[in-house]
């Protein structure tokens, strides 16, 4: 059960994940938002393993980003009806003013919250393969997003080299925020240029076993659909629907 | 004769952009089982020639092709993409562009996912491979955390599950420590006659293959054959004998060195000194903090213990051109603005930049760009230079040319800690050896003894070069 989310068929997953997106954007009011993120949560507490620690930290720019979406419309926001609930010196704050603010803002909840549980159950490889198997995605787009993907770490290990390098050519640039960012420039030709040559050895030693990019017929580890996936996908369409509902009905 | 494998006919090829043909006129018949070196200096066509028997070329880089490639008696144009990639297999140089998956198992599954080999053989094939190769225990295995040597086997494990019959190689060992390079001809020896493959390998120095090969192609600089026949006596690796510069004066003393990074010691306490003029070299496995030590000598890594010594200390990467910073070489060798510019003129001159200042210090040869940045550490005035892998990937030619430019700046006083896993050139070149082991210096040995101190080097993954008979008897 703890395993459900990160064992789903990563495109159906996808799928169900995009689609709810675009539903809720048809929705604006703060209660459909609100719902459907509590819902995920819960979603992901039950049928996940999720490092939740890592989770708060990433949610912490989209929670700064809804606060800003909510302070914004708050307070430049014109008001032109309703009946004001609050006021200050400077702005009154009507009640339409306030349900704008709050749909802007769960909503800007509800999209990220929705993100992670995707990101954080997910695994990338197994993400691009499923792709591949059940979207049809030609395995040259594939491929080059798994070697890029695999090169990451690589480029990193050579940028901090290249850093290294730098710095103690000139010492100055250790010692001064400024520099060290302009800096950065003169050492993304040196990385540019390897990763370039790193590039094409991959791409060869890719063709050389046979690569030609076209679709494949069989796989090592078929990725399936299977009847839970159905299930949890039905699980994410009635909660987007009782979301929906809900949150049309308490808006009346 | 067993059959005909390989025909070429007054083979040429030439790039698009380049008037200058890479290779002329090569002609060459190789029967299967053969074991094939194609030798020759860097830039004399040997990798272009491997890419053309596996198709990669021309096809990859528009190259312009006359005279005929057969390849299992069919010209090799009537290949479909991808279909002569199964009965020539290769594995490449770098160790770590060659791999696009995380694990053995699932780089293994892309190669065979490649060929449409049905799901339900695969296991069985995977397995087999795994096994002939003894890379059983490494099955699950992130490829990344392999070592080099590991991943060379890896990546000829790959090229053996396509079943080939011709197997290329390019450079396979110049990434590996003696030890590993010696183990890795061992066990491709006992591959090969197992599975009466015909290799061949382009390869720049055969000393570590001893005597695994019986042909050897010769490629001169103009890309034409002038030698094809069984391997020449392999000389050892003759550097003109070299007065050692060492004085008296020292030039660096440290003293309980120790590098910790993020809570783990990368090097315990170590102690030695350097005179000027004196070359060290540092061996040890892969892995044993020996650029760790570089880097904690020039400041990099912060390192506690101290560092008495003349000057700053100036760090020559393994790709030199990671250091470069401005848009000409002239530029380059005058950075810090410490030289004068009379004394950055003389540095110039005799490091024989001046025909190429205005260069793009990215487009100059390997050789060139690691002399700019030697220039550059100098007019720094860092008088004891640390270089990190100097002789990783290079000809012979490369060799000497840095053999020369150590003896040159030696015998103007600047001292040298030099890395490196290439033993026939740290014999030419050092006056000491210091040992290194996970992460624990064993000790700094003068090299007039230090060769023939077999337990010693096993103990350090290295090997006495064939040159150490030949060099010892020079000297008496």
């Amino acid at each position: 059960m703890k395993h459900l989310l990160n064992d789903m068929n990563p495109s159906f997953k996808f799928v169900i994940v995009t689609l709810s997106m675009i539903v809720m954007a048809f929705f604006f009011n703060p209660w459909t938002p609100l719902i459907f993120c509590c819902g995920i949560v819960l979603l992901q507490i039950l049928f996940s393993q999720t490092n939740w620690k890592l989770w708060l930290v990433c949610m912490l720019p989209f929670a700064f980003g809804a606060f800003g979406y909510l302070w914004t419309t708050i307070v430049f926001g014109r008001a032109s009806s309703g009946t004001i609930i609050w006021s200050s010196g400077f702005f009154d704050i009507t009640d339409q003013q306030l349900n704008l603010a709050l749909s802007l803002s769960f909503r800007v909840l509800a999209f990220s919250v929705l993100s992670l549980m995707f990101a954080f159950t997910t695994a990338p490889v197994k993400f691009v393969m499923s792709l591949m198997q059940q979207m049809k995605l030609s395995p040259k787009l594939a491929y080059s997003v798994l070697v890029g993907y695999h090169f990451l770490p690589l480029i990193k290990d050579e940028f901090v080299q290249i850093k290294q390098v730098h710095e103690m050519r000139n010492v100055a640039v250790k010692n001064s925020r400024w520099l060290r960012l302009t800096s950065i420039y003169g050492m993304l030709i040196p990385t540019l240029a390897s990763s370039v040559r790193k590039a094409e050895s991959a791409a060869f030693a890719m063709e050389a076993r046979g690569f030609t990019g076209e679709p494949r017929t069989s796989y090592f580890r078929p990725i399936r659909i299977k009847p839970r996936d159905y299930w949890l996908s039905l699980l994410f369409s009635a909660l987007l629907a009782a979301s929906c509902i809900i949150g049309v009905l308490l808006e009346k | 004769m067993p059959e005909e494998v390989i025909r070429l006919n007054n083979l040429s090829f030439r790039f698009p952009d380049c008037s200058k043909a890479v290779l002329h006129n090569v002609s060459a018949i190789i029967h299967r089982g053969e074991r094939i070196a194609i030798c020759g200096p860097s830039g004399c066509g040997k990798s272009t020639l491997l890419y053309l028997l596996n198709r990669l070329y021309p096809l990859n880089c528009d190259g312009i092709v006359s005279g005929e490639i057969r390849l299992f008696g069919k010209n090799g144009e009537h290949y479909a993409p991808g279909e002569i990639n199964r009965r020539i297999a290769t594995v490449f140089q770098d160790p770590d562009a060659q791999f696009c998956m995380p694990t053995v198992e699932e780089e293994l599954a892309f190669t065979l996912e490649n060929l449409h080999i049905p799901q339900a053989d695969m296991e069985e094939r995977i397995a087999g491979i795994l096994s002939l190769t003894s890379l059983t225990e490494w099955r699950h295995s992130k490829i990344h955390s392999l070592s080099g040597g590991m991943k060379q086997r890896v990546a000829v494990a790959c090229a053996l599950i396509m079943d080939p019959e011709v197997l290329l190689l390019d450079e396979p060992l110049s990434h590996l420590d003696p030890v590993t390079a010696r183990d890795f001809v061992c066990w491709l020896d006992r591959l090969q006659q197992l599975r009466q493959l015909t290799i061949i390998a382009v390869e720049h120095r055969l000393v570590h293959w001893k005597s695994f090969f019986k042909r050897e192609i010769r490629l001169g600089k103009d890309g034409r054959v002038i030698a094809d026949g069984p391997p020449a006596e392999i000389p050892a690796l003759l550097f003109p004998s070299r007065l050692s510069g060492k004085a008296a004066e020292e030039a660096l003393r440290i003293q309980g060195l120790a590098v910790e990074i993020d809570g783990k010691t990368r090097l315990s306490p170590l102690s030695f000194s350097l005179t000027r003029g004196e070359v060290t070299i540092v061996a040890g496995p892969n892995g044993s903090g020996k650029t760790t030590l570089l880097k904690a000598l020039c400041g990099i890594h912060q390192a506690s213990g101290t560092i008495q010594a003349i000057s700053r200390r100036g760090y020559v990467p393994q790709s030199p051109e990671f250091m470069f910073l401005t848009q000409s070489v002239s530029q380059e060798v005058a950075y810090s603005g410490i030289s004068s510019l009379q004394e950055i003129k003389g540095l110039m001159n005799r490091l024989d930049l001046s025909t190429i200042a205005d260069s793009h210090p990215f487009s100059v040869s390997h050789g060139q760009k690691r002399r700019v940045a030697v220039g550059a550490m100098l007019a720094d005035k860092r008088q004891i230079l640390l270089m990190d892998e100097p002789t990783a990937g290079q000809d012979a030619a490369s060799l000497q040319e840095l053999y020369t430019l150590i003896g040159q700046r030696t015998a103007e006083g600047a001292a040298f800690v030099i890395v490196t896993h290439d033993m026939s050139f740290a014999l030419a070149v050092a006056d000491s050896v210091v040992l290194l082991k996970d992460g624990a210096m064993t000790g700094k040995y003068s090299a007039a003894d230090f060769w023939t101190r077999d337990d010693l080097l096993l103990a350090h993954h290295l090997l006495a070069p064939e040159g150490v008979a030949i060099h010892e008897a020079s000297i008496e």
